[in-house]
């Protein structure tokens, strides 16, 4: 165990935890804000991916693809908030479950439908494969150190826009208090469907990212999902700064956790049990860091509303 | 005279009269919804081709084929097999993917006394204390392939290995198979989560271990995710990665060129050279645009069995069938098939290369035989 | 003398005001003359899924419909009381009796610590734990490798003495009297100053604090009650099924526990059973429509089964229950009109 594979996989674990931010985003501002819980967010990750992957398949180009990508989730969103979503906001959360779930079957169902079940081609970028040696000996893909750098951005650019400007003032009234928000005379409507498509925008972002590194195919964003609920309820709901923090953390115990807790755990039992117990334990490592959360702080770290 | 007339004339009338025809029923269940759906699917479109290429009749008698999906849900597959058994009244159970769906089913349906047979799934409790007279197998013992693979790697001389596979079952029977016959070191047994998609932090703790060779057991898109990163962190320089599972027809079309020159072990491949086989990947391409995979040839064995067991019997009768089946020699995509005492097959399995075809399609070529004629390790403790 | 007159009279009264209830179950218990008559006994078979399925949802609707508790992780009740099961009958105890013991002491308890623990949270923050809770111990039964892990193990039906469950009507019945006791049990339990107590703190908990109750003690004990029905079921089911596997308790199933009691009618006796009803229905009619009406889209039918739920949700306030007593108030209204 190694300074060098330590600091690898912090990368690593830094990688995850932007993608989980891009998809917790948007995610806590839509519970946060507007109270919906809303479990479809996972297939705007495979909406931006599949969008992303089928134009750089038809142009050949991979940035193309993502530039066009873009105003397709954003419209998605709007569209699916102008539609569904804007009358489930009286609804109780288990009614909210179910129709998002509804939408999950449905998305998963189209997609299916629109490009076939098997897997879609999708590859690395020229510009972008490749090595890079973070430390000597430790050559790291170019393009995760992309990955890292566009979650970066994009966090920087959300918490710039929410305590910066006007717009962001309104998005962190309407989280604190909605109804005050409401009687001040701001457009909820529009503000909140406006919140909406961003946060579907940086969920496709996220898809859009994995869709060269990982398989994309109908379901894929729902592994995202249950872990950015995970997120933000550590982080606190309807806090950005909440989920970015929830997010780094969840993404350097996941990774950190399953590469070291079993060689860790062999230390203290036998190589036979290790073995059985480590990837278990690995695997509910992050729902056991969310339960002892909630037990001391039942609303999460940074909780948005007082 | 005019009697004799008679009688001969009644004879060959009846002789001579076209018999009403039999119908044989099987009952066919896969996955054909949801995420795995592919697979049931490549498995119905082998079946469909077998029923043309037999016209439509197995053994000579009509051949009537209800598929069914289970959803991948084992009270689902537990409901249809009732349902299929009692209400369709069906000859043959067939089918099945998945261990566990087949762990559920196996009871409600050998006890009917009708038979079962697999198209793929084979976990070691059907094969051995748990294994009955009325179930067969059309594809292999779930441990078969590691196994080859470890005498593969054992036999080529590499000296260390780094092993890797999901956190569930089957993961783990793949690699207590492989260790069954590779007595080198095995540097580190890593599980990883069911249906992970970033392999990221795994191949990193890899590289740093630098073992000579790495053997992974990553099925569907798992494998699909884990090939495309392994490429993409430039592992090759690194370790030579072998595979059971993972490389298939299914996870090609999507993998395309980054699968190319990686090895694993196989019961079958499309480039095993025989009449049957030949036509079927032939006719599979013709028909359904790609490569067909492990899976579609052992669907299309599995309708040759029925076929073959009823024309050898006469009759679509569960005894006689057993019996015919019992005896192997069954005309296969993989040749002549024997049956061992536990009705699991004794088969060869191949070292397959991943290599572009004449047409620059990525497929897979067999480049030796690991094992002749190999039986699985649990028939010993099956006893009917 | 006057206390089972008293009884009687409750029962009575109970059943009267749950008429849809007691209609489905004895519907239930004539059933089978039907599929014997027509000869389709393999109905049967989803009538017992239906059965055990309600059974389950009406165990969490105790703490979901009348609680206000959205709990993700009541199949993890469901799959622990059929690991009771299964487990029991790997080290060879066949006593159908001792797994329903088990099961009802060890789902207590699991209800208690997770109720215990994940109660004082609420809203989404609740939902989320309850999840979590159930994740754990879905990993913990995949990687129990000695009772199959993901595999599962195939398992004998239980032996209740002098019944046997292998003649398949038997099973059946036991399962029907299971949901008669059941049913009468949470309706006694809702009409209780228990249920009233739960259904007060649902609507308004700071009103019943100040009443000197505490809320979160009722929660727990309701959530202990709604997690051993839930373990009830799943031991039954083990045995219909002859096999237990993790994959009843993954959080899936909560969800479809969910869709059932949300179909039918929240907050009702009769709802649950009657969304199972429903639900297992679409579940076998809907692949069969899509299949006559776009065969080539057959595989593809959940793609009607997610508006499907949207639908529900949009437009059938109080589930299908409520879509009857709609139906009802306006006939009633109607008939009105028409004068005496």
């Amino acid at each position: 165990m190694t300074l060098t594979l330590i600091l690898e996989q912090t990368f690593n674990g830094l990688q995850a935890g932007v993608t989980l931010f891009l998809v917790a985003a948007g995610l806590t501002l839509i519970l946060g804000i507007m109270d919906v819980v809303f479990l479809a967010h996972g297939a705007q990750v495979m909406i931006g991916a599949y969008a992303a992957a089928a134009v750089a398949a038809a142009t050949g180009n991979f940035y193309i693809g993502l530039f066009l990508a873009i105003p397709v989730t954003f419209a998605s969103g709007y569209v699916l908030e102008f539609l569904l979503i804007r009358h489930l906001y009286r609804r109780d959360h288990m009614e909210q479950v179910l129709a998002t779930f509804g939408l999950i079957l449905f998305f998963n169902e189209l997609i299916r439908i629109g490009f076939g079940p098997a897997a879609l081609y999708s590859d690395l970028p020229r510009s972008l494969s490749g090595f890079v040696e973070i430390l000597p000996g430790a050559p790291y893909p170019i393009y995760r150190l992309w990955v890292i750098l566009v979650g970066l951005a994009c966090a920087i650019g959300i918490h710039i826009f929410v305590s910066r400007t006007r717009i962001g003032a309104m998005v962190r009234a309407g989280a604190n208090n909605p109804e005050m928000t409401a009687a001040l005379g701001i457009n909820i409507k529009i503000l909140f469907r406006f919140i909406f498509a961003v946060g579907a925008c940086f969920a496709g972002v996220a898809g859009m990212m994995l869709g060269p590194i990982t398989a994309v195919q109908p379901g894929m964003g729902e592994p995202l999902l249950i872990l950015s609920l995970v997120v933000i309820i550590i982080g606190g709901v309807g806090s950005v700064r909440g989920a970015f923090i929830a997010a780094i953390i969840v993404g350097l115990i996941d990774t950190l956790g399953r590469v070291f807790l079993p060689a860790m755990l062999r230390s203290v039992v036998d190589q036979a049990t290790a073995d059985g117990a480590g990837p278990a334990v690995a695997s509910m490592l992050v729902y056991i860091t969310m339960a002892v959360v909630l037990i001391f702080r039942p609303t999460g770290l940074f909780p948005a509303k007082g | 005279m005019k009697k004799a007339f008679t009688i001969a004339a009644l004879a060959a009338a009846i002789t001579l009269a076209p018999a009403h025809a039999e119908t044989v029923k099987i009952g066919y269940m896969t996955t054909l919804s949801g995420g795995a759906g592919i697979i049931g699917k490549q498995m119905q479109n082998a079946v469909e081709l077998a029923l043309e290429h037999k016209g439509g009749k197995l053994g000579g008698m009509d051949a009537d084929v209800v598929f069914v999906d289970d959803q991948r849900k084992p009270d689902v597959a537990k409901q249809l097999a009732n349902r299929l058994v009692k209400s369709d009244r069906v000859d043959v159970v067939a089918g099945i993917i998945w261990s566990n769906l087949l762990e559920a089913v196996h009871k409600p349906v050998t006890r009917s006394d009708i038979l079962l047979i697999s198209s793929n799934a084979g976990p070691s409790t059907v094969a051995g204390e748990g294994c009955h007279k009325n179930f067969f197998s059309m594809s292999w013992q779930n441990d078969q392939t590691p196994e080859a693979m470890g005498k593969h790697m054992q036999d080529a001389g590499i000296k260390s290995v780094y092993l890797m596979a999901p956190n569930y079952q089957a993961g783990k029977d793949m690699l207590s198979g492989f260790k069954r016959y590779y007595k080198g070191n095995v540097k580190a047994e890593v599980y990883t989560k069911l249906g992970q998609s970033d392999f990221q932090p795994e191949l990193s703790a890899l590289r740093a271990t630098a073992p000579e060779a790495t053997m992974v057991f990553q099925p569907g898109g798992m494998g699909i995710n884990f090939v495309k990163q392994w490429k993409q962190a430039g592992m090759d320089g690194v370790s030579k990665l072998y595979q059971v599972f993972t490389v298939d027809g299914v996870s090609l079309p999507a993998l395309k060129e980054s699968a190319l020159g990686i090895l694993g072990t196989q019961t079958w491949s499309p480039d095993l050279n025989n009449a049957i086989n030949n036509k079927f990947v032939a006719d599979y391409k013709a028909k359904f645009g790609g490569y067909p995979s492990f899976y579609a040839a052992q669907a299309y064995d599995t309708i040759l069995a029925i076929d073959h067991a009823i024309a050898k019997s006469g009759s679509k009768d569960t005894d006689k069938m057993r019996a015919v089946l019992a005896a192997g020699n069954i005309p296969t995509t993989r040749g002549l098939l024997k049956m061992n005492s536990n009705h699991f097959p004794i088969q060869n399995i191949y070292l397959r290369e991943t290599v572009k075809d004449a047409d620059g399609i990525v497929t897979t070529r067999v480049t030796e035989t690991v094992f002749t004629d190999h039986a699985d390790s649990y028939a010993a403790k099956c006893k009917f | 003398m006057s206390g089972i007159r008293n009884l009687i009279g409750l029962v009575y009264e109970g059943v009267k005001d749950n008429r849809l209830l007691w209609l489905l179950i004895i519907g239930f218990a004539l059933f089978p003359i039907i599929t014997h008559f027509a000869d389709l006994p393999f109905w049967n078979d989803v009538a017992m899924r239906i059965m055990l399925l309600g059974m389950a949802a009406m165990g969490l609707n105790l703490v979901l419909g009348y609680g206000g508790m959205v709990s993700f992780g009541h199949a993890a009740f469901i799959g622990i009381g059929a690991y009771c099961a299964g487990i029991s009958q790997f080290y060879g105890i066949t006593n159908g009796w001792v797994h329903l013991g088990f099961s009802i002491i060890t789902c207590g308890f699991a209800g208690l610590v997770i109720g215990y623990l994940a109660l004082r949270t609420s809203g989404i923050y609740f939902i989320m734990i309850t999840l979590a809770f159930a994740q754990m111990l879905f990993f913990l039964f995949v990687s129990l490798e000695a009772f199959g892990g993901d595999d599962g193990m195939s398992i004998d039906r239980a032996e209740f003495g002098f019944i046997d469950l292998y003649d398949p009507l038997r099973l059946y019945f036991l399962i029907w009297i299971a949901l008669v006791v059941v049913g009468m049990g949470l309706m006694f339990i809702v009409r209780s100053r228990f249920g009233v107590t739960l259904r007060a703190i649902k609507s308004n908990a700071s009103r019943v604090e100040a009443m000197g109750l505490s809320p979160l003690r009722f929660k727990i004990v309701g959530y202990v009650i709604s997690a051993v029905v839930c373990g009830i079921a799943g031991t039954l089911f083990a045995s219909w099924q002859e096999y237990v596997s993790p994959d009843i308790m993954h959080w899936t199933r909560s969800g479809e526990l969910m869709i059932i009691i949300i179909l039918g009618g929240l907050g009702t006796l009769a709802g649950p059973l009657l969304g199972a009803i429903v639900f297992l229905l679409l579940e076998e009619c809907l692949p069969l429509l899509l299949g006559a009406a776009a065969p080539a889209y057959a595989e593809n039918w959940m793609i009607l089964f997610g508006p499907l739920l949207i639908m529900v949700v949009m437009f059938g306030r109080g589930g299908l229950i409520g879509l009857l007593s709609q139906l009802q108030v306006r006939r009633n209204a109607r008939s009105d009109h028409r004068g005496p």
